[in-house]
């Protein structure tokens, strides 16, 4: 047995990081970030409707990272869990970056952006024009556009039948404010995450100063309660900005998969800035191989499920074979997106599955890393595979728009990029790891 | 009065604490002794660290039966179902049985209606997994037998309650009728006693 660390062999304070030794990293991050920016701001007046499906995937495709983080400090407070008490600190930042992320998702609220990506808001403000000339509802308006009006000259459009039935939910604020419509809902998805992020990032701090164990307690019952809205959000967000592309598309399972994709990506992120701050020569007194096993073992689990619910959602849909479901994999196993689709069975599951199997290999720092690495690749490629799609279709330009991948390039680096800097260099406001926590011994001395 | 022919199995010595019992296992590693085992109520932490016992070789086998579940599974159902093995130049396999495509919903009965045929590879490779897993551990560990010659000392039933042992089997080239002894004792071994088997 190793030597049994105790509080006094950890330094006073914490570990505070210094952003200028990860300068490397963070001024690459930021040149990505600000010519990503540049080049986003170009695409965005010049290439509006395609770039829009851009930066809804870059929006997305980071979205998911700082929601995993948020789930990793929810379950890890909730399940009363003392092994991760060294690394809870990258979580609960990853958390934090919530805000900054909304302000980069804002673009999507502009009318101009949705008319792009979402038809039926399109349907939904025709109708709203309707009602507002007829004096009726907007509910009844979209009635009148399914069976047409020959004497208003509106040509009956039987599709717009499933907008009418969804009316109760998928709905938008225009001449009229219902109380959850998608626009509300945009915004309270994140209120409800930065609420949960500042708050336990607030009792860690707090606990930083008295190292009183009731902020450990008062977290847990925050959690178990916010759980549950945690679940809610991220299952409704992923519906509101990826399942409505195509409103007349549905899947139940949209959410948990969606969620898996976030849980194991974010855990794969984590593990690969434990890494570097590692080798940056902090850290080094607190995390062991045990934490790499710990998390990779997680990382394992993820995999599992994301693979468990990926397939169920395609066995169901593609078998049933009901014309409404069956469209969106329809998109996604012809043409050259069946090739994609292969490669991600083969590379999001099997790959990381056959390398994770293994107990020496999850212990194994450097092998661990180059594993995250082939995974945050693959949940971009997943992400990418999931709005993607459905932009040459929507906008009647075939199923793939020659030379769009450049736009996409250029809103990932903005977004990312500038995700990144910011994350990285926020890593500095506080110390590394929660150093008054009363179960961080338990943490660092862990066996598993 | 008859004689009994007995074998000695090894010696058994008795431990207070659960510290006590670790850090003979640590001396007795470190004494370079290969047959020999802990006896405790409920499962150590770190115990085959201070033991010194290598990674069982289990998830190896568990790995292959896995992989044979899934090769089963996905054999079967192509044979049966697919042309997947004349497309291949292997025809002649599926003269074996009857091919009988189940067309459902116009899906293809070439090897691309594999995901209809996921769910019972998945099926047969937990399948073959479990029992890889609880008949390869009984053959390991060498259950099930009809008795063990330990169950002949009158102290070592507290095994199951409070009672903390290390047993050094004679069969060990290093066992001595001294040496051993000594280093039990060293170690702080109390009660040792020379376990003797029936022949």
């Amino acid at each position: 047995m190793s030597h049994h660390v105790t509080f006094n062999d950890l330094p006073q304070g914490g570990e505070k990081f210094e952003p200028a030794k990860g300068g490397k990293l963070i001024g690459s991050l930021g040149l990505v970030g600000l010519l990503g920016l540049i080049a986003s701001g170009y695409f965005f007046f010049a290439k509006t409707d395609t770039f829009a499906y851009s930066w809804l995937f870059a929006v997305f495709f980071t979205f998911t990272f700082v929601v995993g983080g948020c789930f990793w400090i929810l379950l890890h407070s909730a399940s009363n869990s003392s092994w991760g008490v060294a690394v809870r600190r990258i979580w609960e930042n990853l958390a934090n970056m919530i805000l900054a992320l909304g302000i980069l998702a804002t673009p999507l609220l502009i009318p101009a952006v949705q008319k792009p990506l979402y038809e039926w808001m399109n349907h939904h403000r025709a109708a709203a024009e309707h009602a507002h000339h007829d004096h009726s509802t907007v509910k009844e308006a979209l009635h009148h556009m399914t069976v047409g009006d020959e004497a208003k000259k509106i040509e009956a459009n039987p599709h717009l039948h499933i907008l009418v039935e969804k009316f109760g939910y998928l709905n938008i604020s225009n001449h009229f404010l219902p109380p959850f419509s998608w626009q509300v809902r945009f915004v309270l998805y994140f209120l409800i995450l930065w609420h949960i992020a500042r708050t336990l990032r607030g009792k860690s701090l707090k606990q930083e100063q008295d190292g009183d164990i009731k902020h450990t307690i008062a977290a847990r019952a925050f959690s178990c309660r916010w759980l549950l809205f945690y679940a809610l959000t991220v299952t409704f967000a992923s519906v509101d900005w990826l399942m409505s592309l195509d409103y007349n598309w549905f899947s139940t399972m949209w959410g948990v998969y969606i969620f898996a994709g976030c849980a194991w990506a974010s855990m794969a992120l984590s593990i690969l800035v434990l890494t570097w701050l590692r080798g940056l020569g902090y850290l080094n007194k607190v995390v062991t191989d045990e934490h790499y096993h710990l998390m990779g073992k997680l990382l394992f689990a993820f995999t599992v499920f994301w693979g468990y619910i990926a397939f169920s959602q395609y066995f169901l849909i593609w078998y049933a074979n009901i014309t409404e479901e069956t469209r969106f994999y329809l998109t996604r196993n012809t043409e050259a997106w069946r090739g994609v689709s292969i490669f991600i069975v083969v590379g999001h599951f099997v790959g990381p599955f056959l390398l994770l199997l293994s107990q020496p290999r999850k212990k194994n720092p450097v092998v661990v890393s180059l594993v995250c690495i082939w995974i945050l690749f693959m949940h971009l490629v997943d992400i990418y595979w999931n709005v993607i799609p459905e932009r040459g279709p929507s906008l009647g330009l075939g199923y793939w728009v020659p030379g769009a991948w450049v736009q996409d390039l250029a809103a990932l680096c903005a977004v990312f990029g500038t995700m990144g800097f910011l994350y990285l260099r926020g890593l500095a406001k506080y110390s590394l790891y929660p150093w008054r926590d009363p179960r961080l011994i338990e943490s660092v001395n862990v066996v598993n | 009065m008859s004689t009994t022919l007995k074998r000695v199995h090894g010696y058994l010595a008795e431990f207070d604490s659960v510290q006590e019992l670790y850090h003979a296992a640590e001396h007795v590693r470190d004494a370079g002794y290969q047959r020999w085992d802990v006896h405790s109520p409920f499962p150590i932490h770190g115990m085959d660290k201070a033991m010194g016992v290598s990674r069982s070789k289990l998830p190896y086998l568990v790995f292959c039966g896995g992989i044979t579940g899934t090769t089963v599974a996905f054999i079967l159902q192509t044979i049966t179902q697919t042309n997947f093995w004349s497309s291949i130049g292997l025809g002649f396999l599926e003269k074996i049985v009857e091919t009988y495509p189940t067309v459902v919903q116009g899906k293809p009965t070439d090897i691309w209606t594999l995901p209809a045929f996921f769910p019972v590879m998945f099926e047969l490779t937990i399948l073959f997994s479990a029992f890889t897993t609880l008949f390869g551990l009984l053959a390991l560990i060498g259950l099930p037998r009809w008795n063990h010659p330990l169950f002949a000392s009158k102290r070592f039933p507290k095994f199951s309650d409070d009672g903390f042992f290390v047993c050094i089997e004679a069969r060990d080239p290093k066992f001595s009728q001294e040496g051993t002894k000594s280093l039990l004792e060293k170690a702080g071994g109390k009660n040792i006693e020379l376990v003797e088997d029936e022949v």
